[in-house]
């Protein structure tokens, strides 16, 4: 298959790494001044290559034109160097994707930014990722995101600990409840600055989010030391969970250093609350940066019914559904549900409908 | 020996013993069994008890399967039926009876698969295999049933073996054993016996009580009918079982091919590719579009397009009498040419079937009614087959006028004959053909032209078609086919489409990305058929209620868009599908921007369409399509900026959504707009606590407080008795809100809500008791039950054509499939007794890795297996040759290379092949070519890992000498070249075949590879160290299909891979010269000699005389003068000698005489003797015989008269 641009790269190469389709992206930033591939790219792929075995990867000259030859995934015990470009929530977002189809079960060491405004941060995915992928049967011990040392943004310094048992197949979901939200749970942390910052972040957010529900609970989060990273900064981490285990998160973190104004916690504490609002209003039994993972397990199931109640599409999740047609030749049922007259409950929602592709884990040895 | 007629037993109906009877009789049933008798049901020992328990509990789990999900579709496919046998048993007789059994027709060459209707719910497609392996190991993959021809009077064959164990690597198949040529036996006793032996033979091989059918004789060259019908019934109500293989992948028994090559192309290069299409029932699973296939036989393809077609062998619709009409009872085989028509290479037969049998036919099927009015034509042949699509089509007889005109439409015979001619000119002979015909005819022949132009589209269209039904009322029906083109309905579609986007744009006020993408659409949209035919159900809706406008933009479209010649149109649909700019592009784009400004005005209030934002356009794809943006109009110039293209390409890599922006979180109304998502916020009606405790407290509210004696009576209970009351007295909000409103029909809403109550109590009375002994098991069956449920349920209402594309096309379709870049030699070699199998492939089936497998050598087989001597694999749907290199698990892991399979046991295999699923089972031989006498398959095994390395390493004993040696320390050459070498191996572990273990240490300058070593022991010169390593073996990168589909007709089963080592040396005659010291010569013993006994002189002083050596000398030789002179006679001398000779040989001759005389008189006396002894004997023993009975008695006399006297006594 081929592609142009470098736009969906991890897409790509993590759907041609499930379907076993060689991939050719020609054109990565042909145009720009900096053409070709960025480093953080490469590290992606320098960590894919990491949890294969038999991967075939050709980058031309100027690193323009990438050929991918997927592999079987291996899995194993895996240490990564991520580039400090992206955070780790970049590199561990396709992770989750694929550490279920593993031979060994994963165990994943990813070193770097632990927290950035780009990407969804590694406690984001922590509250959100791990609770939907138990409910597609991928459960167990070995499920796990550990923020073992905090990075933030410039020079990062984090460690994460990520592992994941692996599973023949995937079960069909059918997720179309969301549930009333029961308690919103939080992680203020700071590192590198006054451990008060993360109370301040706490009390503004507090002040937003109690009009709606009293069972708020932010953690505070303030690591010293060797655990700090290596630059400073403080977020803020929302998740709201519904009575059917649903959580839905929103996440805001400070301006790197040296890039941009600084923000205030208040101020912080606040835009968290209200993005976590924003994410209710959206709804769904996923949140926003979860969709894709999700559409990739419905994607990926057995030749069964999934059904799943997503909020409106993100464009990244557009995207992804036009690579799983290309991929796998699976088109999802779409509908959309219009919020009822008097009800008081976001915006609308989309039903995603689809048979799955009943795929097993090639990788995994029977004994 | 005859039966007695007994009296039966007369039951009193009266009298006492009636009575006792009935009292009895009265207790027992009102009294239970363990009541009456409870001592015999007490627990005797809690020991037993528990025993009991278990082992029916045992039982019971033993009992279980590991529950499924049920995907078995609705309309299944035909059941696949292969007949089986080797040559000569009767197959094609018994496939032609079973075909007269269920259709009543004949078919005289089976060819290729027959698929008929054989009950109201069951089809049958009937294939024969032939004697060739590759047809049966195909075959024994799709196979539902098996029916197994054994001739009786020859016994079971090879063949039959070697297919029960192909069958049985590859799932079972339902066998079912058939025994011919019965009529042979002419004994009653040896036909008996020969059944039974086979029968029990049978057995063992599938399983016990296996059905296995007579067939006892021929009757005119046909088996007996009412065999056929019997095995006929057996057939129809035979279950399957679902195989993993075949539940996990999709696959076709292709029942028709055809070229769909140009001939162009062909006349230039008869051997370029072909494109062929191949039609058959889809089985197994849901097969995707694009997707890849493998045909056995043949290779690998990816599916250029997948289309279904109308059932050509359809069901009866209604089923409302018992048995099918003959109407019902169809027949399809176009392989065999049944519907009057046969397809050669370059002609078409058109088979008029002769006497009463046609007459009965030309009722029965519309075909032969227009394959007449074909002849009566007088055409040419060109016409004739344009026309006989047509008339194939009408063959699904049920159809509707309307639709049997879409079948027409769709007609997949034509098109094999259209590629061979030229296509204009035949297409201008049917025009000529069918001008008298009515219009709609005409309609129908202008869309044949244009799905031939672009066939890709073929799908599409259909689905237009039938969009457009739906959407206008049916009168106008008539007038939208007249002037249908088709190209031009997409685009009043793609209209439709574009502006409910537009509108979704401003509804969703998603930023201008959607917007761009929308815009972007519209170009593939139009061109690509497939796409934008398709609608969802919402999309239908739209249509419905825009009806009107949609008819007037196909009046606007159709001026502007039948000016194009159909070529263009392809050639828009495949540029914009490759994302190329053509000229041709330029021309469609004008009128789009018109039409879409128009279409726009109109439709700003409808809904936006989800779907095709997603999947109705590929946002890369169009961007090079407007570059020039004079052609675009005003509309689109505005929203997209030049370079937007490289952004998009390049774009962030980014999973968040970033937030609305017109969404203020400070305002109350946004806050209150998600209250209600809070567990503070409102509930549902039926999940609200208050509701819910309400309906509790009606439930349970009946209890009396113990302790204060008081009685709390639920409300509604009252409420319920006191119907007219309770309007008012309501305390549930929304009831008094609704109470007025239902006043009028008050008992309707009373009567609802108790029919409510009374299930909802139902509910919790099963939930509580049910449950109880519901058991994980029952859990997921039911879970699986309601997912199966829910799979029948999701996509029953939406349309064939859309379904098509969320699902794929599902089991039980019949479809057309067609494949690009076949090799010519497999239409210029078909043959249709071979058969044709699509088997599709999973995702990342298609590539090629090394698999690890357990292998076991097949104990029939008559040889060991050779690492490295290539070997036939039949894996999944393949076939190919390939190079295995076996290995045994030792015990810590590590897989040792083996020189050959062992014996009777399982080994691993490594080989290079093709991605398998684990657990996929497989088997090998060495040949496919020719017939063998002994049993061909080599070993099966099981699929255990796939992986893109190995692990195989081999054992590897380096030897070393030693040319130093101090004390324990030596030094070694010989083993290692380099002093690098040396160093990699500092520390190992080396032996000498002494048994002295040692390490070596460390590297000598000189002699390069020398090395120091310490032993624990002195070592000797003689000795000779060596150090044990392992070395990973390489696995050969072989991989070659089985390529036996391309083989000339009639050589199909001699297709020959690569030779083994053994079968090269002996096809070259090369010998290879032996090491002579591996040479085996005769064994040649050498006598021993030992040294004589030595005794000391001091020992033998001192032994015994007779055990001292005697020191006598030899005896010499006696001298000359002690010799005796040898005696010469004078001649008289010699007389006198003679007679003395002569009489003394007299007097021996007398004196022997004279002794047997002797002897004789002797024997003689001897008998006599012995004869008066034994005369002597019995007189004397008579003698002593009376004596002492005479004086027994007198003892007795005495005995007895001492005892008088005794008696007396007394």
């Amino acid at each position: 298959m081929e592609f142009e641009g470098c736009s969906c790269f991890r897409q790509r190469l993590v759907l041609s790494t499930l379907s076993g389709k060689r991939v050719k992206i020609r054109n990565i930033r042909s145009k720009d001044d900096n053409p070709g591939l960025r480093d953080f790219e490469a590290s992606f792929i320098r960590l894919l290559d990491k949890v294969t075995n038999g991967t075939r990867i050709e980058i031309n000259q100027t690193g323009t034109v990438l050929f991918y030859q997927p592999g079987l995934l291996y899995g194993g015990s895996v240490e990564h160097e991520c580039n400090v470009q992206r955070s780790v929530g970049y590199y561990l977002e396709a992770l989750l994707m694929l550490a279920p189809f593993m031979k060994t079960p994963l165990r994943a060491v990813l070193k770097g930014v632990t927290n950035d405004p780009t990407d969804p941060s590694v406690d984001l995915l922590k509250v959100t990722a791990i609770p939907l992928m138990k409910k597609f049967g991928i459960d167990g011990d070995g499920l796990e995101i550990k923020v073992l040392k905090r990075g933030m943004a410039p020079e990062g310094g984090g460690e994460v600990l990520f592992t994941c048992p692996v599973r023949r197949s995937v079960k069909p979901v059918q997720l179309t409840e969301t549930g009333k939200i029961k308690r919103i749970r939080g992680t203020a942390f700071s590192v590198r600055v006054s451990p008060q910052m993360a109370n301040r972040i706490v009390d503004s957010a507090r002040s937003v989010l109690n009009k709606f529900i009293p069972d708020i609970y932010i953690y505070t989060d303030h690591m010293k030391g060797a655990s700090s990273g290596k630059s400073p900064g403080f977020g803020l981490t929302l998740v709201a969970e519904t009575v059917n285990g649903t959580f839905l998160g929103a996440e805001v973190v400070s301006t790197p250093q040296g890039q941009g104004d600084p923000v205030l916690p208040e101020d912080l504490g606040r835009n968290c609350a209200k993005l976590l609002l924003e994410e209710i209003y959206r709804g769904g039994c996923v949140d926003s940066t979860n969709q894709s993972l999700a559409l990739l397990y419905m994607t990926l199931g057995q030749q069964d019914v999934s059904k799943t109640l997503l909020g409106p599409l993100s464009p990244y999740t557009i995207e992804f559904l036009r690579h799983i047609r290309d991929f796998f030749q699976m088109m999802f049922k779409i509908e959309q549900q219009k919020p009822g007259e008097d009800e008081q409950k976001g915006g609308e929602k989309v039903l995603m409908t689809c048979v799955g592709a009943g795929y097993s884990n090639i990788s995994k040895t029977i004994k | 020996m005859e039966k007695k007629e007994q009296k039966r037993h007369q039951h009193k109906h009266s009298g006492p013993k009636a009575q006792k009877k009935n009292r009895k009789r009265e207790q027992g049933q009102e009294q239970d069994e363990r009541k009456r008798n409870p001592r015999a049901f007490s627990v005797q020992s809690a020991v037993r008890m528990a025993k009991t328990f278990h082992r029916t509990q045992d039982i019971k789990t033993k009992k279980h399967h590991i529950p499924l999900v049920d995907r078995t579709p609705l309309e299944p496919p035909p059941v696949v039926i292969v007949v089986m046998g080797p040559p000569k048993v009767g197959k094609s007789t018994l496939i032609r009876c079973l075909i007269k059994n269920y259709t009543r027709q004949k078919l005289s060459d089976i060819c290729g698969p027959v698929t008929i209707v054989s009950g109201k719910k069951r089809r049958l497609t009937l294939i024969e295999c032939n004697n060739d392996i590759n047809s049966m190991i195909d075959l024994a993959k799709v196979a539902d049933l098996v029916l197994m021809l054994i001739d009786a009077s020859f016994g079971f064959e090879m063949e039959t073996f070697e297919f029960l164990n192909i069958c049985q690597v590859h799932g079972f198949p339902r066998v079912m054993g058939v025994l011919t040529h019965l009529d042979t036996f002419k004994n009653n006793k040896t036909l008996r016996k020969t059944k039974k032996r086979l029968k029990h033979r049978f057995w063992t091989e599938v399983y016990q009580g296996a059905k296995l059918f007579y067939l006892s004789g021929m009757v005119y060259g046909e088996y007996q009918t009412q065999e056929v019908k019997n095995l006929g019934r057996f057939i129809s109500v035979m279950k399957f079982r679902p195989l993993v293989w075949r539940t996990s992948h999709s696959y076709v028994v292709a029942d028709r091919m055809e070229d769909l090559t140009d001939p162009e192309a062909i006349r230039l290069n008869p051997k370029c590719d072909r494109t062929v299409s191949l039609y058959g029932y889809l089985r197994g699973t849901f097969l995707k579009n694009k997707c890849q296939v493998h045909i056995p036989g043949v290779g690998d393809f990816s599916v250029a397009d997948v289309s279904f077609l109308p059932d050509p062998c359809p069901l009866p619709e209604v089923i409302k009498k018992r048995a099918l009409n003959v109407k019902e009872r169809l027949l399809y085989a176009p392989m065999a040419g049944v519907g009057g028509l046969v397809y050669d290479k370059d002609a078409v037969y058109i088979d008029m079937p002769s006497g009463h049998a046609s007459r009965q036919q030309e009722e029965v099927r519309p075909t032969t009614e227009l394959v007449h009015s074909l002849i009566g034509t007088q055409a040419t042949l060109d016409a004739k087959m344009a026309a006989s699509k047509v008339s194939l089509f009408t063959g699904a007889a049920a159809l509707t006028p309307e639709e049997v005109q879409e079948n027409e439409k769709q007609n997949p015979m034509e098109i094999r004959e259209w590629d061979e001619k030229a296509q204009r000119e035949r297409r201008r002979a049917v025009f000529a053909d069918e001008d008298d015909d009515e219009e709609e005819s005409d309609d129908e022949e202008e869309e044949e032209e244009e799905e031939d132009e672009e066939e890709e589209d073929e799908e599409g269209l259909t689905t237009l078609k039938k969009e457009d039904e739906k959407a206008a009322p049916p009168v106008k029906k008539q007038k939208f086919e007249e002037r249908v083109e088709m190209p031009a309905f997409a685009d009043s579609d793609d209209e439709l489409e574009k502006s409910e986007d537009d509108e979704s744009e401003e509804e969703e006020d998603e930023g201008d990305e959607e917007n761009e993408e929308m815009e972007e659409g519209e170009p593939v949209k139009r061109s690509s058929g497939p796409d934008s035919g398709l609608c969802s159900e919402e999309d239908d809706e739209d249509e419905e209620e825009d009806s009107d406008m949609d008819e007037d933009g196909d009046g606007i479209v159709k001026s502007k868009m039948s000016s194009k010649p159909p070529e263009e149109e392809n050639l828009d649909t495949e540029d914009a599908e490759m994302g190329y700019e053509t000229a041709g592009a330029l021309r469609w784009k004008e009128d789009l921007a018109q039409k879409a400004s128009e279409a726009y005005l109109r439709h700003q209030l409808a809904t936006p369409n989800l779907r095709k934002l997603v999947y109705g356009t590929v946002a890369e794809k169009e961007e090079e399509d407007s570059n020039d943006e004079e052609e675009l109009g005003g509309l689109f110039k505005v929203s997209r900026p030049e370079k937007s293209k490289k952004v998009r390409a390049d774009a962030m890599d980014c999973s968040r959504f970033h937030p609305d922006s017109s969404h203020d979180w400070d305002q109350e109304e946004m806050l209150a707009s998600i209250r209600d998502c809070f567990v503070t916020g409102k509930w549902e009606e039926d999940k609200d606590a208050a509701t819910l405790l309400k309906e509790d407290d009606e439930l349970y509210g009946d209890f009396e407080d113990l302790e204060t004696g008081e009685v709390h009576k639920a409300k509604t209970k009252a409420e319920g008795e006191n119907d007219d009351e309770i309007n008012g007295d309501d305390d549930d909000d929304d009831e008094e809100e609704e109470a007025p409103q239902v006043k009028l029909d008050d008992d309707e809403v009373q009567k609802n809500k108790r029919l409510e109550k009374k299930r909802r109590l139902k509910e919790r009375f099963d939930a509580q008791y049910d449950d109880g002994d519901a058991t994980y098991f029952d859990d997921l069956k039911e879970e699986m039950q309601k997912q199966a449920e829910l799979n029948r349920q999701e996509f029953e209402d939406v349309d064939d054509e859309v379904r098509v594309q969320y699902e794929g096309f599902r089991p039980g379709m019949y479809v057309r499939v067609e494949i690009p870049a076949l090799p010519c030699e497999f239409v210029t070699n078909f043959d249709p007794h071979y058969p044709v199998i699509l088997g599709g492939l999973g995702p990342s089936e298609g590539n090629v890795g090394y698999l690890q497998m357990r292998l076991k050598k097949h104990r029939w087989h008559s040889r060991i297996l050779k690492t490295r001597d290539p070997l036939i694999l039949s894996l999944g749907w393949r076939r190919f040759q390939t190079i295995p290199l076996y290995y045994i698990e030792d015990h810590n892991g590590r897989h040792r290379l083996l020189k050959y399979t062992p014996e009777h046991m399982h080994c691993g295999a490594t080989i290079w092949g093709p991605i398998t699923p684990q657990g996929t089972g497989f088997l090998a031989v060495q040949t496919v070519g020719g017939i063998k006498a002994n049993f061909r398959i080599a070993a099966t095994g099981v699929v255990l890992d796939l992986d893109k390395s190995v692990t195989i390493v081999k054992k590897l004993k380096l030897i070393g000498y030693p040319y130093k040696i101090f004390k324990n320390t030596c030094f070694i050459q010989g083993m290692f070249n380099t002093v690098l070498e040396v160093a990699k191996f500092e520390g190992a572990s080396i032996r000498t075949v002494s048994g002295i273990k040692g390490q070596i240490k460390k590297a000598l300058r000189t002699p390069p590879g020398a090395f120091r070593a310490t032993f624990e022991d002195r070592l000797l010169m003689s000795d000779i160290a060596f150090l044990r390593s392992w070395y990973p073996v390489s696995v050969p990168q072989l991989y070659n299909p089985v390529t036996s589909l391309l083989m000339p007709v009639g050589q199909k089963d001699t297709w020959a891979g690569m030779r083994t080592l053994g079968q090269l040396k002996h096809d070259l005659d090369i010998r290879n010269k032996p090491n002579q010291d591996s040479l085996y010569k005769p064994v040649v013993r050498q006598i021993r000699h030992f040294n004589t006994l030595h005794i000391p002189k001091e020992l033998q002083k001192a032994l015994p005389f007779k055990n001292k050596p005697k020191q006598m000398q030899a005896k010499g030789k006696t001298p000359r003068d002690l010799q005796r002179p040898a005696v010469v006679r004078e001649p008289h001398e010699k007389k006198v000698a003679a007679l003395l000779d002569a009489l003394s040989s007299v007097y021996a001759y007398k004196n022997k005489k004279a002794k047997a005389e002797q002897h004789a008189k002797h024997k003689e006396f001897l008998k006599q003797k012995d004869k008066q002894d034994a005369e002597r004997q019995k007189r004397l023993k008579e003698e002593r015989k009376k004596t002492f009975r005479a004086m027994g008695q007198k003892e007795k006399k005495k005995l007895k008269s001492s005892l008088k006297g005794a008696s007396k006594d007394n």
